[in-house]
């Protein structure tokens, strides 16, 4: 028998509230959820045979679950699936060596929550319609009463150089909703992480780290940016544990 | 976890399609982008990871040189001997491409999470 560990609760003085909302939940395979606790951090844990922890998309689930239930209630890190260790003793050990990253790390999520943003827009469709929006053909480059005149190493490069500028327009056009967005989520004095340009259909992915009792507005705030942008598709999903603000090295 | 974690998704585009879609193609040209070698095929395999290397060194020429095309830092005759350069590079992969039996999916490599090389 093996430990399985869900995730590190702030708990502070809430031990209690823990306790009772552990016995109404269960760990994965139906197993009892465990409390392991030094100081103000907890550690939720069960019981599990190393040979029962299959990596399978099930089982990803309903781990994520546990931690998301929890996560409603608690200041939490969740852990990765298939955070195992020996014994119970070990994930004391855990938290004793590792109590001072576990805390910072607490304290910077603390009452937070995270999102995620994804905007999508279909490549050619957004190209084709900011080519057409340029104030005027030459913005872009017109070559069509050049071309008869010129060599075909000009043509060549006029060709290159208009894709070019609409490759520069599409950044742009970009770059001004991540700012946008950068701007909206920057009133709750958010974390994030923005990757843009993931692929040419995927503009922006980005997660962020707000206060839980922003969600309403966010979700405002977005369904206002989708409008003004209406060539792009905004997908909002949370709020999440957060997975991606934690960064504890164990030792 | 709560039942509905998706809070807002208003766009025009089809989704669900677009991203599962993308994700496919991310897997399979993670697969296809992977070196291969075994004595049969080691000349091909070489071949695929040179071109790819130079196929992104001549990207990323063009790249810089239409940067000075568009920055009006180039004179005509630059332009023209810079075009003829382009050109000829761009054909001669595309002979190299078609001697080695490579598409331009072939000379690409996935980065994971950083995405795709090209």
């Amino acid at each position: 028998m093996a430990i399985l560990i869900y995730s590190l609760i702030f708990i502070k003085d809430r031990q209690a509230q823990l306790n009772d909302q552990l016995i109404t939940m269960n760990g994965l395979n139906g197993t009892n959820l465990v409390a392991i606790s030094l100081g103000e951090i907890t550690a939720v844990v069960s019981e599990i045979k190393k040979i029962e922890l299959v990596a399978n998309q099930a089982n990803a689930i309903r781990f994520a679950e546990i931690i998301d239930q929890l996560d409603q209630q608690f200041t939490l890190l969740p852990m990765r699936f298939g955070s195992i260790v020996d014994t119970l003793d070990t994930v004391s050990q855990m938290l004793k060596t590792n109590y001072q990253g576990f805390i910072k790390n607490l304290v910077e999520v603390e009452n937070k929550v995270e999102f995620g943003l994804k905007i999508y827009c279909d490549p050619e469709k957004l190209k084709e319609e900011l080519r057409l929006k340029s104030e005027s053909e030459s913005e872009i480059l017109d070559d069509s009463n050049t071309e008869h005149s010129v060599s075909v190493y000009r043509v060549y490069v006029n060709k290159k150089l208009k894709a070019h500028r609409l490759e520069q327009k599409l950044l742009s056009y970009i770059e001004g909703v991540t700012a946008e967005f950068s701007e909206i989520i920057g009133q709750w004095d958010a974390k994030s992480k923005i990757k843009k340009m993931v692929t040419s259909a995927k503009v922006v992915d980005a997660v962020f780290l707000i206060n839980r009792a922003g969600k309403v507005d966010l979700v405002r705030s977005i369904e206002g940016l989708q409008a003004k942008y209406p060539r792009l598709s905004f997908v909002l999903t949370g709020p999440w544990p957060p997975y991606n603000f934690v960064d504890v090295t164990l030792k | 976890m709560e039942n509905n974690k998706i809070l807002c998704n208003t766009g025009t585009v089809d989704l669900s399609i677009q991203d599962i879609t993308g994700e496919i193609e991310r897997i399979e040209k993670a697969a296809d982008s992977k070196l291969s070698l075994t004595p049969e095929n080691a000349d091909s395999s070489i071949a695929k990871l040179v071109l790819t290397l130079v196929e992104l060194i001549r990207k990323l020429v063009e790249k810089q040189a239409m940067r000075r095309v568009d920055g009006g830092l180039l004179t005509e005759d630059e332009i023209e001997r810079l075009g003829e350069t382009l050109m000829k590079l761009e054909l001669k992969m595309e002979e190299l491409k078609k001697y080695f039996n490579l598409t331009d999916r072939d000379l690409n490599i996935n980065l994971g999470p950083l995405g795709d090389l090209m």
